[in-house]
């Protein structure tokens, strides 16, 4: 997949490339408005990753220029603005999700993933990984043709693990993903830990492959290697 | 005490003295005049006397006028001097035909002027007492001072009326001052008004006051706009850190300690961001900027939340019991969300392994209590900004938000002991 990463912040706009290349995947960058408006009228992208604040410009009038010229590159706002206003703006003017920084990079994938997910596959909602089979409307996770029973925070901790496939995935990440920014009992992962066992036991059950490595203590990485 | 109150006082105690000042010095003056009218009418008497004298060359006839005695005694030469004197008057008590009506008219006696003089009749020297009752004069005296306190009275309690009246019809442009003052409130964009008044005073007091309110205001805003920017401004920074522990983390092979500091780090930003966020939050909020309202059942809203929190209920082994009445309320979801979520995250936050958090909610208010330490917190600072728990993860910010969020939307969220639970009422 092609992805444009428009961020002025170099720090944050080199994190997010070097995170996002892997095999199969282009990474481009714009650190200015002039940059990114140009690139954006020379190139189409699967999805555009869209600061709101640029030198030289708003990112609002690179969505504008989108728009008008009826591009369907998928568009995800990441911006310090967190209000509601901003939000409604960008995702009135086609915006396909807006993530308010700071974010975890596993979290951006993961976002990236599903808008890609839904732009590629236009109404198939079927994805695979080697043997799992997930169907996203109907939300049920098969292995081998074999139900996988799960409930709803461990299908969506298999939907961000296989997003992140092959990367570490913090516990902080996860819970935040799992329990929204609200939850602040930080001291306290043994519940991931829980869950993560759950769903292993689960997937490992209905035969499919253990892919879930705990990864030092830090986190949790999902990779068929 | 009132001004009011205090000039009257003031006005009235200095009045009151004048006036006994100027009552005396009045009776004084009243007093010798008419003393003096009366030993003039003495000394035609004498001078009466003394021509009756020099005519008939014999003593006059002492008769008695209803006012006046006249008595002779004989002295020795030159042994009178002639002098005026306060002295008694003697009334016949079986004086009925007496033409006057006084107090007086039974009493033997009343106090009178007298004159003494002498006279020589022949060869016999004579002592001449005239003395005129002074009951007419003291009456007189007494007419007028009932006149004069009458109308010192009479001033007195004008004085008083219309110093009330008028006063607090002038004094009302400060009590509307007062009153504007009082509802003021530096989040507010309402500006205090201009007071309709002719009194300099007060039109100056109205103009310091209309300039101060908008100088604090604007400064307020100042210092607002300031947080939001400089939490703007953290954010980005933060986003670097953030990614680039997660970018960190990628690489390979970690010693047990590394992977501590790491998480140690991570905890670190997370909690910055939602310090920062809560900051953002707090602003936002008290800049009234949401709100949006929509029609919201709380009762589902609640039992969301008790399933978003679930895995953490059962990790911690808290035991639930919630009694959710249909509440439907007209607010912000996303502060209701977040109202719902601090209130919560409390509850089990400062709960111990195998605590209870019971859930009440009906149309009046929704209570939730929890165990935890069994000691009651200080109802006046667990919702001041950043006073934490020793130990407590939170950003301090959680409950002055909850409470902001109460205010915005014309609720209020009290704290209680109860038993061994701690209660956060909302009420509606």
């Amino acid at each position: 997949m092609k992805i444009l990463i428009i961020e002025d912040e170099r720090g944050l706009r080199e994190s997010i490339e070097e995170y996002f290349m892997e095999a199969g995947n282009i990474c481009e960058t714009a650190s200015s408005y002039p940059e990114a408006i140009s690139k954006v009228n020379l190139y189409r992208y699967d999805c555009i990753l869209l600061d709101i604040t640029l030198p030289g410009g708003s990112g609002i009038e690179i969505l504008k220029t989108l728009k008008e010229n009826n591009y369907t590159d998928g568009v995800l706002i990441i911006s310090a603005k967190n209000s509601l206003d901003d939000r409604l703006q960008g995702l009135d003017l086609g915006a396909d999700d807006y993530l308010v920084k700071p974010f975890h990079l596993s979290e951006l994938k993961a976002r990236v993933s599903a808008i890609i997910r839904r732009k590629t596959f236009n109404g198939s909602n079927l994805l695979q990984f080697n043997e799992l089979a997930i169907d996203l409307l109907a939300k049920t996770v098969k292995a081998n043709n074999q139900q996988i029973k799960l409930t709803r925070k461990e299908y969506a901790l298999l939907l961000y693990f296989i997003a992140n496939k092959g990367k570490v995935v913090s516990k902080n990440a996860i819970a935040e993903h799992l329990w929204g920014d609200g939850i602040d009992m930080a001291n306290n992962f043994d519940f991931i830990y829980s869950h993560i066992k759950n769903l292993r036991k689960k997937m490992i059950e209905a035969g499919s492959n253990d892919y879930i490595q705990a990864s030092y203590g830090m986190g949790y990485k999902f990779t068929d290697e | 005490m009132k001004l009011l109150t205090r000039y009257n006082r003031v006005n009235l105690v200095t009045t009151i003295v004048v006036m006994l000042i100027t009552g005396f010095i009045y009776y004084q003056a009243i007093s010798l005049i008419l003393t003096k009218q009366l030993d003039k009418d003495l000394v035609v008497e004498e001078n009466e006397v003394f021509e009756y004298v020099n005519l008939n060359h014999q003593l006059p006839q002492v008769f008695e006028s209803n006012d006046q005695q006249i008595t002779f005694t004989s002295a020795d030469p030159g042994s009178v001097t002639r002098h005026f004197l306060n002295t008694v008057y003697r009334n016949k008590r079986d004086d009925d035909d007496h033409p006057r009506k006084h107090r007086h008219r039974h009493e033997e006696y009343e106090s009178g002027r007298g004159l003494i003089s002498s006279v020589t009749v022949g060869n016999k020297y004579y002592q001449i007492l005239i003395v005129e009752s002074k009951v007419e004069t003291e009456d007189l005296i007494q007419i007028i001072f009932g006149i004069t306190a009458g109308l010192i009275l009479l001033l007195l309690i004008i004085l008083f009326v219309t110093n009330r009246l008028l006063l607090n019809r002038l004094w009302q442009p400060f009590y509307n001052l007062l009153k504007e003052l009082r509802l003021f409130n530096v989040a507010d964009s309402k500006d205090i008004p201009v007071v309709n008044t002719t009194i300099d005073e007060f039109e100056e007091l109205n103009q310091a006051i209309i300039s101060m309110s908008s100088r604090v205001k604007s400064d307020y805003k100042d210092l607002k706009t300031f947080t939001e920017n400089a939490s703007h401004e953290l954010l980005t920074p933060i986003a670097v850190i953030n990614s680039k522990l997660d970018t960190l983390i990628q690489t390979d092979n970690f010693s047990q300690q590394q992977s501590k500091l790491l998480n140690d780090l991570y905890s670190a930003v997370s909690r910055l961001t939602r310090l920062n966020q809560s900051l953002l939050l707090l602003v936002k909020i008290e800049n009234r900027l949401l709100e949006d309202g929509q029609l919201i059942n709380l009762r589902e809203s609640v039992e969301e939340m008790l399933i978003q929190f679930e895995e953490i209920f059962q990790d911690k082994e808290l035991k639930t019991s919630s009694e959710l009445a249909d509440k439907e309320l007209n607010a912000s979801p996303y502060l209701v969300d977040i109202l719902l979520n601090n209130l919560l995250s409390n509850a089990i936050r400062h709960n111990h392994k195998g605590g209870e958090i019971r859930i009440k909610l009906t149309n009046e208010e929704l209570v939730i209590q929890n165990t935890g330490e069994n000691i009651a917190l200080e109802n006046d600072y667990i919702f001041t900004r950043f006073h934490k728990s020793s130990g407590s993860e939170g950003s301090g910010l959680g409950l002055t938000i909850s409470r902001q969020i109460c205010e915005n939307l014309g609720f209020t969220l009290d704290y209680d002991f109860e038993g061994s639970y701690h209660t956060f009422t909302v009420t509606f």
